[in-house]
């Protein structure tokens, strides 16, 4: 214990985020490691909240998917009380579902726009401070502007339908505190239809983008893992609601379970190099069992779309690529197309007059118990399970979050990656642009993942001796 | 053409709610970037070391010695240290975590959560940053020049801040409470008989009228204007994310002493606050006057 509380102040480590190359004695690549920085433990301090305030306080583990959490807190909440959705007003389903595409749209958009298309737009050899989206404005303003467009509508809908713009709170125990009036679904369903559009625009962009590197996606980060994800009764992908699947290397079912079932197929372990938990799929043990989660891997585990322009592309996705694909960039197609994915759910529920109803919410009473509530967030599955006395106050809580459950994965691809790069202790050039290009494709937030940062990472990477000697260190850091 | 103000966005202990919030002024994005220079920011572009610059927006509050160390240098380099969001300002929602030790924190993330696998009850504490013993909110470590509040503050107080520093005014913020903003009907009748859970607002409950009247416990006398009072419009209570109202030091002591005015019976209130720190210093127990003190075992003591 006392090494960690050991309290002094360290010499500043940059980044939130690391990789660390160990060597062998002949200078090969021993082991590689992912090293997240940050933790906050809102499992601990959670305890002693009451209950139905806890879809109020978790959805500052993440401002990117807070109506991800927002929603899962809110089924675990439910649960507690006894309900499961399918106890729920269908209004209030319809709503909660329509926040959780708004959240989709807007974070989808801002990964692609932000972070894969710069690449693409400006060019991966671009200086540095042109490679973001502000150098998208500068070389493409029309689609620069259709982009911000596109995040403002998953934004608006989210203000209106979850009550604020970031952290929403109208999720409330049995429903939801607030319908959508008439005047309200007015003004979204003109900016819904033409984001149908754009999304659509926006999977053609992507095809381009991976035809144009298509060399790097069949080679670079073709992992065999287990696949995790949520899909209905007839294997039809969702999002708010649904079972888990697990799908092995292969892509044979390796399991379909409730997901209040998750303790018997889920276990995470520790290591001492990093405040990320590293899960495993417990019927293939450890290290059998890594698995991925997050766009591509829901595609894996489904046999159908909801919406007909996205089974469009994801038929030609499943006609091109097989099943499952392993590659880890395609992630970025898998991404648009949940993207336009939501952008026609959102216009289904907004054509829908049930969408307007009034009956939003059923009565509930605290008892003694748990309850466990689940949601794919944009970056994958993601876990809610609190316990509760009599009086509603929590007395206990876990949660595990999308990108811990790429962790296990993440650490694999460093060291088979640097492998092609380090020969005999000679680091080829590359090893940085390759390795960073994968933990983009995830779209990894460490802002989720120790329940902390999002975004671009400060990345850097020590190469590390036999003797622990640091041989070499790269940055992408100026 | 003018030169453009450099301004440098960094984050310590976050969600990065701020900085989508930051997103969300949308298309005034394009007009903000004729003015501004984004010279480092870690959701926005790829990073590089902190300039010097006039402007820092620095979101999160202070968790671990690296943040500690980020901090200073963005101190150093910028002109102009801006608080962005709750959590630079207050300590915000991780700041609960000062109601715990640090090893009480790791534990639970680590050993004891149900789906954790460790039986050598090993703790992350190779390449990480150790933990501080609190949670602080910025300006306990470095002169901070302004605040920006809000969970995550709303995209037009954002803009309006920015805007009125490169017009070369000060900033400034409502110095009403979220109540005085807040447009749900209230009958002024001073006594409040009932106090309810949140959860129990289903049988009689109106939507249009005053949360706190109906017995709902909501942190809007207690908490800064400027947000638009969305969640009471939502029909949600205020958990007073905006933190304490310009004339109020502690924000709890404002709420209490609210809830005394409005002859609310004690009795009832203890019996109905289940959580009085958790609701009533959401957002600040960090910066809080009556802060509590944790026995950190093996840590050196405050």
């Amino acid at each position: 214990m006392s090494k960690v509380v050991e309290v002094k102040p360290v010499t500043r480590i940059e980044g939130h985020a690391k990789i660390k190359i160990w060597l062998d004695e002949e200078g090969n690549v021993k082991d590689a490691h992912f090293h997240v920085l940050e933790v906050r433990g809102f499992e601990r301090f959670l305890i002693g909240r009451p209950i139905e305030e806890a879809p109020l306080i978790v959805p500052r583990i993440c401002g990117i998917c807070y109506t991800c959490h927002h929603l899962a807190s809110a089924k675990a909440v439910d649960a507690y009380f006894g309900l499961q959705p399918e106890d729920l007003p269908e209004t209030a389903n319809m709503l909660r579902e329509l926040m959780l595409m708004g959240n989709f749209i807007h974070s989808h958009s801002l990964h692609f726009y932000a972070l894969a298309a710069p690449d693409f737009i400006v060019g991966p050899d671009a200086d540095p401070r042109e490679r973001n989206l502000v150098g998208v404005i500068k070389k493409a303003p029309e689609i620069a502007k259709n982009a911000i467009r596109l995040r403002a509508v998953g934004i608006k809908i989210t203000e209106i339908v979850g009550g604020k713009a970031v952290h929403p709170v109208t999720a409330i125990p049995g429903g939801v505190s607030k319908g959508l009036t008439e005047e309200e679904r007015q003004k979204l369903l003109p900016d819904v239809k033409w984001a149908v559009e754009f999304s659509k625009e926006t999977v053609e962009l992507c095809k381009q983008l991976i035809d144009k590197y298509i060399d790097l996606v069949k080679n670079v980060g073709v992992l065999r893992t287990y696949h995790l994800g949520m899909v209905d009764d007839h294997g039809v992908h969702q999002l708010y609601h649904g079972k888990l699947r697990f799908v092995d290397p292969d892509g044979n079912i390796a399991a379909e379970f409730p997901y209040h079932q998750y303790l018997d197929y889920i276990a995470e372990r520790v290591e001492e190099y990093s405040y990320l938990k590293f899960p495993y799929f417990k019927k293939a043990g450890w290290p059998n069992g890594i698995y991925r989660v997050n766009t591509l891997s829901r595609l894996n585990v489904a046999d159908k779309m909801p919406t007909p322009l996205a089974q469009e592309y994801f038929e030609e996705l499943r006609r091109t690529w097989g099943k499952p694909i392993h590659n880890t960039l395609l992630y970025n197609l898998g991404r648009c197309i949940e993207l336009l994915e939501c952008a026609e759910r959102s216009l289904e529920f907004l054509e829908n007059p049930k969408i307007t109803g009034s009956n939003l919410r059923v009565p509930v009473k605290p008892r003694s118990g748990e309850g466990i509530g689940v949601v794919e967030a944009q970056r994958g599955t993601l876990i809610h399970h609190y316990a509760a006395d009599a009086e509603g106050l929590i007395t206990d809580s876990n949660i595990i979050v999308a990108t811990v459950q790429n962790n296990p994965a993440f650490d694999r691809l460093m060291c088979e990656e640097s492998k092609k790069f380090i020969k005999g202790g000679q680091i080829n050039e590359g090893l940085l642009n390759r390795l960073e290009m994968l933990i983009r494709a995830y779209d990894p937030c460490l802002s989720c993942a120790t329940h902390t940062i999002a975004g671009h990472y400060p990345l850097v990477i020590e190469v590390v001796d036999d003797r622990d000697r640091l041989i070499a260190k790269l940055s992408n850091l100026e | 053409m003018p030169e453009k103000v450099k301004v440098v966005n960094e984050w310590l202990c976050v969600c990065s709610g701020c900085e989508i919030s930051l997103l969300n002024i949308h298309e005034k994005l394009l007009n903000l970037l004729d003015r501004i220079e984004i010279v480092h920011s870690p959701v926005l572009m790829d990073v590089k070391e902190i300039p010097e610059a006039d402007i820092a927006l620095v979101s999160g509050g202070v968790r671990n010695w690296e943040n500690v160390e980020v901090l200073k240098e963005v101190r150093e380099k910028c002109r102009i240290l801006i608080a962005l969001g709750s959590c630079a300002a207050f300590g915000g929602i991780p700041g609960l975590g000062n109601l715990f030790s640090r090893e009480e924190l790791l534990r639970k993330v680590y050993i004891d959560t149900k789906s954790t696998d460790n039986p050598n009850k090993v703790l992350p504490c190779k390449e990480v940053p150790p933990l501080t013993k609190m949670v602080a909110p910025i300006w306990k470590v470095v002169k901070t020049d302004y605040v920006i509040p809000g969970c995550p503050p709303e995209a037009d107080l954002i803009w309006d801040a920015l805007s009125s520093l490169l017009d070369g005014k000060e900033p400034c913020l409502s110095t009403r409470t979220v109540c005085d903003e807040c447009p749900l009907k209230k009958e002024e009748k001073k006594e409040i008989k009932v106090v309810k859970r949140w959860y129990e607002a289903s049988e009689g409950f109106d939507p249009e009228r005053c949360l706190l009247e109906q017995g709902f416990v909501c942190m809007g006398p207690a908490t800064r204007a400027g947000c638009g009072a969305k969640c009471p419009q939502a029909h949600v209570p205020c958990r007073g994310c905006m933190g304490p109202a310009a004339t109020q030091a502690d924000q709890a002591a404002s709420m209490i002493g609210a809830l005394g005015f409005l002859e609310v019976d004690p009795e009832l209130l203890v019996k109905k606050v289940a959580d009085p720190v958790g609701l009533f210093y959401r957002y600040t127990l960090p910066s809080a006057i009556i802060p509590r003190y944790v026995e950190d075992r093996g840590g050196e003591t405050r």
